[in-house]
């Protein structure tokens, strides 16, 4: 009785709801079995940050890394890129703004994959891999917006382009397309910036695309180094890590700032809490008997251990 | 975001406008019959409207051969590209061994040091060995040089070029017929008309001067080179909005990237140093703050070990870290092995 009053509520809110026809909503079991099922880990290639990310990049979402200049941002790019074509994934797309993409460090990181294969084969897979990797400079916002609009119109016309999707979008690095148009009088450079996230996060959950963005350091007090454009922009990449440099050797460290579904270990450890409290208490606490539509923008993610109580 | 562009009769166009379609992405999924009645016109007309939302769609992936992009290469095209790739010898072996031949053209590097370091000198030495012919290992390209503090000395320039004619035809002897006509172009002079020089004495002319390269590039199309000695000097004390300058800054920066890709050249950006308070102590670094330090692909930073001085490559996608000597003579920069060299084969 209550299915059917349900699929005859469903059917005549969608058409208001969304453009697509689509059900406006699914329920919290529906969207764990699409997450078990659909959307999985994309490795970087470096098992600290795999680690880390609890898996590697996942498809989906945003992920940030920031850090300062030369603290190995552009290489976990790269090694990502390459691993996430070996494991026959789909396809990448870097957007370059700094001509950093190197195509012999991609060799270097291919040759370094499979050490045993013979000769013939590695040259094989060394064009199949970087065959699969697209590369296109970017040198300002406007250009950015156009291309990530043309990306998302062309996945959603194309099926499937003879197997290869694409599976992972590389923005190296996004702030230093949206810094200099940020700050100053008017606000039309952080409706900019919001335009570039709200595309990226959509990009990525509508066509089940992990995102990959970079972002540069700038001073905060006391001469201390926060991730450049500001607090509009915290919010957008789902998952922040932070690289920093080894003091003399060439070991960096990696800090969580922001995760979905793990303790971040900084500053925004109390914002998170606070987020995840309110919303078990509500179906700890309700003795409502109905359910409860939990409307989010995407940042809902999948607590295993959730509250007892139903 | 392309209604307008679309072939269809204003009328209609119009319509779709005041019923709020106004991007492509939202006639994407709408059948024709309900197309029809929104707009209240026939349905062949819904149709035609539609297809012409399709072509331009799929005339924009038709031009790609991936259909995601157009402009967008494939790494393997890149790495073939890559490897014909000249560069540009800094004149010190070590150095070139370093950087992975010289310095690479469509990438901007920062060259940072103290004063006195030699920064001028390599900036000059660039300058005349971007224009060595091809035929003895050179690019054979014409140099931009955008003087901001006065430095540059013409005097220097053609010491440095007689130096590296001299050291060429040391290093080919050889009297053969091809390398005849490429030795009457090596004279000193043609060195020196090869270098076009700007000074500007203010921020604005600096910004003005990258505005105008795009044009300049497009008539001169034999620039292999873009020296900026110094980027810093006119933004360290102009400047009362940081903020502002970090954004101009940024600006001209990605311009100075899309030049080099664009025109397949390299940019090299001397910068000076400044002292930082970081971690209870004052440290070098170099100028204009943490934003500036992200924009560039490679950054090599001159300094004094001891007596000598050395370069240390802190930043590049595709070579690790590494430090090498050099030395400041009389013919320019050379590398301290090249002395002993010269002695070996006498």
């Amino acid at each position: 009785m209550m299915d059917t009053e349900e699929e005859d509520f469903k059917s005549r809110l969608a058409p208001d709801v969304t453009p697509n026809r689509q059900l406006p909503w699914l329920t919290g079991i529906e969207l764990l079995s699409d997450t078990n099922q659909n959307k999985h880990f994309l490795p970087t290639g470096l098992e600290g940050i795999d680690a880390l990310l609890g898996g590697g990049l996942r498809q989906g979402q945003v992920t940030e890394i920031a850090g300062p200049s030369s603290s190995g941002k552009t290489q976990v790019c790269l090694s990502s890129a390459t691993h996430v074509v070996d494991r026959n994934f789909g396809m990448v797309l870097y957007l370059d703004t700094s001509n950093s993409f190197s195509p012999f460090r991609i060799s270097c990181f291919v040759n370094q994959l499979h050490p045993s294969l013979p000769k013939e084969l590695k040259e094989t897979s060394l064009q199949t891999i970087m065959s699969n990797i697209y590369c296109q400079s970017v040198f300002d916002i406007f250009a950015l917006l156009d291309l990530l609009h043309h990306v998302e119109t062309t996945l959603k016309h194309t099926v499937k382009l003879g197997g290869s999707k694409l599976c992972l979008l590389i923005v190296d690095s996004v702030s230093s397309v949206i810094a200099p148009v940020i700050g100053g009088k008017n606000s039309q450079g952080w409706c900019m910036m919001a335009s570039v996230g709200v595309l990226l996060k959509r990009i990525a959950y509508e066509h089940n695309i992990a995102v990959l963005v970079t972002n540069h350091m700038v001073g905060g007090e006391n001469g201390t180094l926060k991730p450049a454009l500001g607090e509009s922009w915290k919010g957008i990449p789902h998952i922040r890590l932070l690289l920093s440099h080894g003091t003399g050797n060439n070991h960096g460290t990696t800090t969580v700032l922001k995760h979905t579904l793990m303790v971040s270990m900084h500053l925004d450890h109390h914002e998170i809490w606070s987020k995840w409290v309110v919303f078990f208490s509500v179906l700890e606490h309700s003795s409502v008997t109905g359910r409860v539509l939990y409307v989010a923008g995407d940042s809902f993610a999948y607590r295993t251990h959730a509250s007892d109580t139903n | 975001m392309e209604i307008s562009n679309l072939p269809i009769s204003p009328s209609i166009r119009s319509k779709l406008l005041s019923k709020g379609y106004t991007s492509l992405s939202s006639l994407s999924s709408i059948s024709p019959s309900f197309l029809a009645q929104e707009l209240s016109v026939k349905l062949e007309e819904a149709v035609e409207v539609l297809r012409a939302v399709s072509d331009t769609t799929t005339s924009k992936s038709a031009h790609t051969p991936n259909g995601i992009i157009p402009g967008a290469v494939t790494a393997w095209d890149m790495l073939s590209e890559e490897q014909m790739q000249r560069h540009i010898s800094t004149g010190c072996e070590d150095l070139d061994a370093i950087l992975g031949g010289g310095i690479h053209c469509k990438e901007v590097t920062e060259v940072g040091g103290v004063p006195g370091i030699g920064k001028t000198q390599l900036g000059i030495q660039l300058a005349v060995n971007v224009q060595i012919p091809v035929e003895y290992g050179g690019l054979g390209g014409k140099a931009v040089y955008i003087d901001t503090e006065g430095s540059f000395m013409a005097e220097r320039a053609y010491q440095i070029a007689e130096g590296c004619i001299y050291d060429i035809l040391d290093k080919f002897p050889s009297n053969s017929r091809e390398f005849l006509s490429c030795k009457e172009r090596l004279q000193v002079n043609n060195f020196l008309a090869g270098i076009f020089y700007f000074r500007i004495c203010s921020y604005t002319e600096q910004i003005a001067v990258i505005n105008y390269l795009e044009n300049f590039l497009t008539e001169h199309g034999d620039v292999k080179l873009v020296i900026i000695d110094s980027v810093t000097f006119h933004f360290r004390q102009d400047f009362d909005d940081l903020a502002q300058r970090t954004r101009v800054l940024g600006g001209l920066s990605l311009r100075l990237m899309k030049l080099s890709k664009m025109f397949n050249l390299a940019v090299v950006l001397l910068n000076q140093v400044t002292t930082k308070f970081t971690d209870g102590s004052f440290q070098l670094t170099l100028a204009l703050g943490d934003s500036w330090s992200h924009s560039c692909t490679n950054r090599i930073i001159l300094h004094w070990n001891g007596n000598e001085r050395c370069a240390y490559i802190e930043k590049s996608p595709s070579v690790p870290s590494a430090s090498a000597p050099y030395l400041v003579t009389g013919k320019g920069i050379r590398g301290i092995n090249s002395n002993f060299k010269r002695a070996r084969i006498m």
